[in-house]
């Protein structure tokens, strides 16, 4: 009987404890920065009924009141979970969101981290609906899965230690330990412009920034917003010369289910017509990277996609 | 099936890699294990002592994190070696701690008798656990000793993480290029399960032809 009462007690107390917290949500946001992401949100567009087509992909997201998105939980400015928060934030992260407002007419998602060797699997059997994750579009990926895009065009650049002289182009490469991230387009890129290099992998960009630092290689090679971003954090890094390839991102979708790619290409023409696409990007990627927005890439413009 | 064939080179590069971290870092687990047997079984009790505190330190740690900690860890206070050559120290220093515990249950397996005969003939202790002990206890622990050898050779695939492109990183490299992750990762796990099938199949021969009949 004891201890029956003392687990009431506990649960209780509990209970007071999270109707607390709760509480101090409802007000103003405690963490600074947290209210962009809403007030994009907000303004996101929802589809009109007519567009979720009976029997569709569309329809099968919406009578499940989520939508499930492969992504990562570790890319700064892209898709990063918050430590403090637990929300996944950055660009792709914020673009996931908002097509699940756009079918749903709320945010909701569940994000599966999908690790780049498993996404067309991931997206074949069903695992996931949508896959946003710097998934570069090409010719090879969309035998596999279908493409809606591009939504964002990147390009590899290369990052040094500060003083580190002789290394300004792709070509200065040739004959140099190159390091870069497990399973990234940096692979085949850095084998293309520098056959000579050695390549060596690490997991994530922060091991490959810290092989850096320790020296296990002369340069990184990597999506030029994140070299960035970790030069900003890290000043003993620095980025050298301008992006030497283009990295068109798309939306990792089903193979042949094209019903929901032209749904997802109506979306992007819809957000990027409204500027939505641009705030998203000013609110992650344009926090380290100098003026205005870029122009977004033209749907359909790629082969693959 | 075309997605392998086109990368042949890659993966035999990957397979040679993995087998060469398979080969090195067994032998070494094997002479590190042996010796911290001797010293669980020793009559020095701090000898003793240093035994299990290794064999507690390394069952107790995972080999991911103790892998990452050496190849980022110890640059910091200066210690920097070839990626593959650490690999190899860590995965054999892991590993030897199995190894030990094997060993050890094959010394206990050898019945007191063959010790205090081995005394009662003036035998030091070295002698006595090289030429009495140690020979019967090999034979009784030579399936445990290849299901050790099979976890170390599926243990090899963690150095994928840490810059070794052995067989699991050639197969995540070709993946990368060709998107077929179905035919290239089941390939690569067919290259493993054939490795350990063979440590199987050996093992299987030696424990029929050594076994002690108790």
């Amino acid at each position: 009987m004891v201890s029956m009462k003392r687990m009431a007690a506990v649960a209780a107390v509990s209970m007071i404890g999270l109707s607390a917290c709760s509480g101090t949500d409802s007000g103003s946001p405690a963490v600074p920065g947290e209210a962009k992401g809403g007030d994009l949100l907000a303004k996101a567009p929802v589809a009109a009924a007519a567009d979720i087509l009976p029997g569709s992909t569309m329809e099968k997201i919406k009578q499940r009141g989520e939508l499930i998105v492969g992504g990562s939980l570790d890319a700064p400015l892209l898709s990063q979970q918050n430590p403090t928060t637990g929300e996944v934030e950055g660009f792709d992260a914020d673009m996931g969101k908002a097509l699940a407002k756009y079918i749903l007419g709320e945010p909701k998602v569940k994000i599966v981290n999908s690790a780049s060797e498993t996404r067309e699997a991931l997206l074949s059997n069903g695992t996931v609906d949508v896959v946003f994750q710097t998934y570069t579009i090409t010719p090879e990926r969309a035998k596999q899965v279908a493409f809606a895009g591009p939504y964002y065009s990147s390009g590899l650049s290369l990052a040094v230690r500060k003083g580190t002289t002789g290394i300004t182009k792709p070509e200065d490469l040739n004959g140099k330990t190159v390091i870069a991230g497990a399973n990234t387009p940096a692979i085949p890129a850095i084998k293309k412009v520098a056959p000579q290099a050695k390549i060596v992998t690490f997991g994530g960009d922060p091991e490959c920034i810290q092989a850096l630092k320790q020296e296990r290689g002369d340069v990184y090679v990597q999506d030029e917003t994140l070299l960035v971003a970790n030069a900003k954090k890290d000043p003993s890094v620095q980025v050298v010369g301008s992006p030497f390839t283009t990295d068109p991102y798309g939306i990792g979708l089903k193979h042949g289910d094209e019903q929901f790619k032209k749904f997802v290409n109506d979306w992007l023409k819809k957000i990027q017509a409204d500027g939505l696409w641009q705030q998203t990007w000013k609110n992650s990627l344009g926090t380290v990277v100098q003026g205005e927005a870029p122009a977004p890439p033209q749907i359909g413009s790629v082969p693959g996609s | 099936m075309s997605a392998i064939l086109d990368h042949l080179p890659e993966f035999w590069q990957g397979l040679t890699v993995t087998l060469q971290l398979t080969a090195a870092s067994f032998l070494g687990a094997a002479v590190v294990g042996l010796v911290i047997t001797a010293m669980r079984v020793s009559p020095v009790g701090v000898l003793r002592g240093i035994g299990t505190a290794y064999v507690e330190t390394f069952q107790n740690l995972p080999l991911l994190v103790l892998l990452v900690l050496a190849v980022f860890g110890l640059p910091e206070v200066g210690i920097k070696a070839d990626l593959l050559v650490t690999a190899i120290v860590v995965i054999a220093l892991y590993e030897a701690a199995y190894i030990a515990e094997a060993l050890r249950s094959g010394v206990n397996a050898v019945s007191t008798g063959q010790g205090e005969a081995a005394r009662a003939l003036g035998l030091t202790f070295g002698q006595s656990l090289r030429h009495v002990i140690l020979p019967q206890a090999l034979r009784t622990v030579v399936q445990p000793l290849g299901n050790i050898f099979i976890a170390l050779t599926m243990n090899t695939s963690l150095a994928a993480a840490v810059g070794v492109v052995d067989l699991t990183a050639a197969a995540n490299r070709v993946n990368l290029m060709e998107a077929q992750p179905i035919p290239i990762f089941v390939g690569a796990g067919l290259a493993y399960a054939l490795i350990a099938a063979c440590a199987g199949f050996v093992t299987g021969r030696l424990e029929r032809r050594l076994v002690v009949v108790r």
